[in-house]
């Protein structure tokens, strides 16, 4: 039994399992770039029993969609701060004073 | 000269112009007013000294964001070669003992509470904004100083990979380690904050 072909398998699975650190990290790294073969089905084979990791990556889908949407938000009016009025003519002051030293 | 005219600069009106709008920008990346405000300080006077150098082939305001975008990657790369943040050391691995388990046979496996408790961290329906700014700003803030810096070239900036390894000095793995260990804790820091 020990070195039936079933044994022999599952300790080639094993081997080639990854945990959720593995898979949370493939998960993150897809979004920058593709995975090879082996990766990739690590993540779909580990992904295939682990319900924390299908969250996980519902979730990173999520993050990176936020992010989007606070890139688009930046770029008009509810992401505008007001730069102070001190610091306004603070500064206007150290560039005139740059500018008449020429 | 004929051609001065395209290539001139107005530093008198350049606080009043682009103040806040560089104010805004430095902001969003450096989280601290004070930091800003010397930020944008430096990138007019910068500017000012470099303006001979100005060709009129952008705009005024993007010629200056480009300035201060510099001094923003340049606070990032102190921040990484100080090394201050517990992330000094980045040896690719994976492994990380604020979210994983490290006891045989359970090693790698989510520590309780660490992983994801919902499907879901966004709230149901039509996504509020103005929230969602608020808590990314919040958790982007508690992120470690060098994990933010890669976070925020990636994700805000979209940088490409070999930017930031060639800005911050860091090879492609401790790239993809590090934007891995941002992404865990922006992730967790967001689902505590819609779940509180």
């Amino acid at each position: 039994m020990a070195n039936g072909p079933v044994y022999r398998m599952m300790v080639f699975m094993s081997k080639r399992m990854i945990a959720c650190d593995e898979a949370s990290f493939l998960i993150s790294l897809r979004e920058d770039r593709k995975l090879d073969f082996r990766r990739w089905w690590q993540l779909k084979m580990h992904l295939l029993s682990c319900h924390l990791c299908r969250k996980y990556a519902h979730q990173i889908g999520e993050l990176e969609h936020s992010m989007e949407v606070y890139r688009d938000g930046c770029s008009h009016e509810s992401c505008t701060h007001h730069l102070s009025h001190e610091a306004g003519s603070r500064i206007d002051k150290e560039l005139s004073q740059e500018l008449n030293a020429k | 000269m004929s051609d001065t005219n395209e290539h001139k600069l107005d530093p008198q009106k350049w606080v009043e112009r682009y103040g806040d709008y560089l104010f805004s920008y430095a902001i969003g990346r450096v989280n601290d007013s004070g930091k800003a405000e010397d930020l944008v300080q430096e990138t007019f006077l910068a500017a000012l000294k470099a303006r001979d150098r100005f060709r009129g082939a952008s705009t005024e305001r993007t010629w200056l964001t480009s300035i201060l975008k510099r001094k923003i990657i340049d606070t990032y790369r102190k921040k990484y070669s100080s090394k201050e943040s517990s992330f000094g050391e980045h040896d690719g691995t994976v492994f990380d003992g604020d979210f994983y388990r490290d006891e045989e046979p359970f090693k790698g496996h989510w520590l309780e509470g660490m992983g994801p408790n919902s499907h879901s961290f966004l709230p149901e329906g039509e996504l509020e904004q103005a929230e969602l700014m608020k808590f990314i700003n919040l958790c982007i803030e508690n992120l470690p100083a060098t994990l933010a810096a890669t976070f925020i070239m990636r994700m805000i900036d979209e940088e490409d990979s070999d930017t930031i390894c060639k800005e911050l000095g860091i090879t492609p793995s401790n790239l993809w380690v590090m934007l891995h260990r941002a992404r865990l804790r922006m992730r967790e820091c967001l689902e505590k904050k819609w779940l509180s």
